[in-house]
């Protein structure tokens, strides 16, 4: 496990622990993380060994284990710890917030619990099988267009970077087939306790994500324990929200997010007043439904 | 505007095509049941109806399915001669030609529906989100003007009764700016009448009036403070010649933090 030259260790009451997508690097929440900072959370993007790029290939239970440890080291230094994942790394982000649910909130972008977008070919299924023969060691689902991204300057120059390098600042340029196996079962994994993660939740989706199509958001929004949950559905991006052309309103929604959950806490004596009549009216039709439902 | 993802509509996973079995051995048994009224008649409109609720609920890919197996049992098990696939006549072409053309057509239309519908559905979802972050948004600019026409009133409230004001005290210091910062410099003092840093830290400032309160009353309301009317001793002429004067507290919430101010009333 090693901080990125990303985090940002300050003393701080709220830190944020920032999960990557699979096989990638802190490069992509970078803008997140600033963003964060800036508005006074305390952020630390690791990377976890066998999970982020060129750290080797571990079982997903060491992954769990690995962003546990990163967690607790938080725990230890600041009042609130929330978790905030992108793609594979909301699915890890989920599943931490299952270990430890003392976790304050929990940001989900992009979750990625099947790879069922637009631009996912349609034998995708086949490679679940590739892994149990010889080409297991030798095949990598390689990353081609429009790589997460709806805006068009931003994805040549990432094709550009995927043409010469490994990886870019919005993932790998190919994943290996033990990761992508070991995905699938940490996906399996998070389906199953979801109802058991109780941690004030964000989900935020893009509705033409080509990675993860809008039913990984909806199960998660329908099977998740929390009480207090958000989704806030995007329509001007792929699956980088986070580096896509809404990323301003992703951070902004975030750190709002974090916000009124510490706010909400029993303990706090100044829970955000809502003072605006169409909030207001807004958020007694949502309680009316919730009831019904 | 184009949703790519308006054509993954329908539900994933293995119960959908247990759904389509389900409906293909149902129609098999219907059809089968309505053989000695229907005879040769009809032979596919079983599987055809089949096919299309399944299109409805579990998408294209099983309903295509359905249609292909729902061509083969009503061939084979409805079309005389029935029981034989080997021999092909003219009511074996009427089904090849008219079952299949008209489930293609009424599932491609289905399926564009439900596409649409799906579409609609999403783009429903981001307007109701964008609705809700807009109104987020418009309470945290109705809770800052709130703050700055707060702090107006503080500011304008200080100026009109520098000469009686008492203290103005932070109520969370460490979020808040020093209180001593709202009065000149030279009226911020400590209890004993030095200007110094530690009543800053406290999150309190002393203003002019201070210097005339008793020094228990002093430290009682600098200790607990709340907002109301509060009655302090006040020195009156000659040395240990306390009189008791009615003061006023004030709180104001603004954008620099929550302040108390006391002051003596007119």
């Amino acid at each position: 496990m090693s901080a990125s030259p990303l985090s940002s260790m300050e003393t701080g009451d709220h830190a944020v622990l920032l999960l990557h997508g699979l096989s990638s690097s802190p490069l992509e929440l970078r803008f997140l993380a600033r963003l964060l900072a800036d508005e006074g959370f305390v952020t630390h993007t690791p990377e976890l060994p066998g999970y982020s790029a060129g750290a080797g290939h571990q079982p997903m239970e060491q992954w769990i284990s690995a962003a546990v440890a990163e967690f607790d080291k938080l725990a230890a230094r600041h009042r609130h710890v929330s978790v905030c994942g992108l793609s594979m790394g909301a699915t890890l982000a989920a599943a931490l917030a299952h270990e430890r649910p003392a976790a304050r909130a929990l940001l989900l972008l992009s979750i990625t619990l099947s790879y069922d977008g637009w631009a996912i070919p349609w034998y995708r299924f086949l490679l679940d099988y590739v892994y149990y023969t010889p080409m297991r060691s030798r095949y990598r689902y390689r990353e081609h267009e429009p790589y997460g991204l709806r805006n068009e300057a931003l994805r040549s120059k990432i094709a550009r970077a995927m043409q010469k390098n490994d990886i870019s600042e919005v993932g790998p340029a190919s994943i290996s087939m033990p990761a992508l196996h070991e995905a699938g079962r940490l996906a399996g994994w998070v389906r199953k306790k979801l109802k058991g993660v109780r941690t004030d939740c964000l989900i935020l989706h893009a509705i033409d994500d080509e990675t993860s199509s809008p039913h990984n958001a909806r199960f998660v929004g329908t099977h998740i324990g929390a009480s207090f949950l958000r989704t806030i559905w995007l329509d001007d991006s792929y699956h980088m929200i986070t580096s896509d052309n809404e990323r301003e309103v992703v951070a902004r929604e975030c750190a709002l997010f974090l916000r009124e959950s510490v706010a909400a806490t029993v303990s706090s004596t100044t829970p955000t007043p809502v003072i605006s009549r169409a909030l207001a009216r807004r958020l007694r039709q949502l309680a009316t439904v919730a009831r019904k439902e | 505007m184009e949703v790519r993802n308006s054509r993954r509509w329908a539900p994933r996973g293995r119960n959908r095509w247990i759904v389509a079995a389900a409906a293909l051995v149902s129609a098999a048994i219907v059809r089968t049941l309505l053989h000695p009224l229907l005879g040769p008649v009809m032979p596919g409109a079983s599987f055809l109806i089949a096919a299309v609720l399944v299109e409805y609920y579990c998408g294209l890919a099983p309903a295509i399915g359905v249609m292909l197996l729902g061509l083969c049992l009503a061939d084979y098990l409805f079309v005389p001669p029935y029981g034989h696939i080997d021999v092909i006549d003219a009511s074996d072409i009427r089904l090849l030609i008219s079952y299949p053309l008209i489930t293609i057509l009424v599932i491609t239309l289905v399926e564009r529906l439900r596409r649409a519908q799906y579409r609609a559905e999403l783009l429903g979802a981001v307007a109701q989100s964008r609705y809700e972050m807009l109104l987020r948004h418009d309470n945290e600019r109705l809770l800052a003007r709130r703050a700055t026409d707060e702090m107006h009133r503080m500011l304008h409230h200080i100026a009109q009764y520098q000469r009686t004001l008492i203290l103005i005290k932070a109520l969370d210091p460490a979020n808040s700016l020093p209180p001593g910062s709202f009065v000149a410099a030279g009226a911020t003092a400590m209890p004993d009448g030095s200007t110094g840093d530690a009543s800053l830290h406290a999150g309190i400032a002393y203003c002019t009036k201070h210097a005339q309160v008793h020094q228990e009353d002093l430290a009682r309301v600098s200790g607990h403070l709340t907002p109301g009317h509060h009655r302090m001793r006040f020195l009156s002429g000659g040395r240990d010649d306390w009189r008791p004067v009615e003061c006023v507290c004030e709180r104001f919430i603004t954008s620099s933090g929550e302040f108390l101010i006391l002051r003596a009333e007119d």
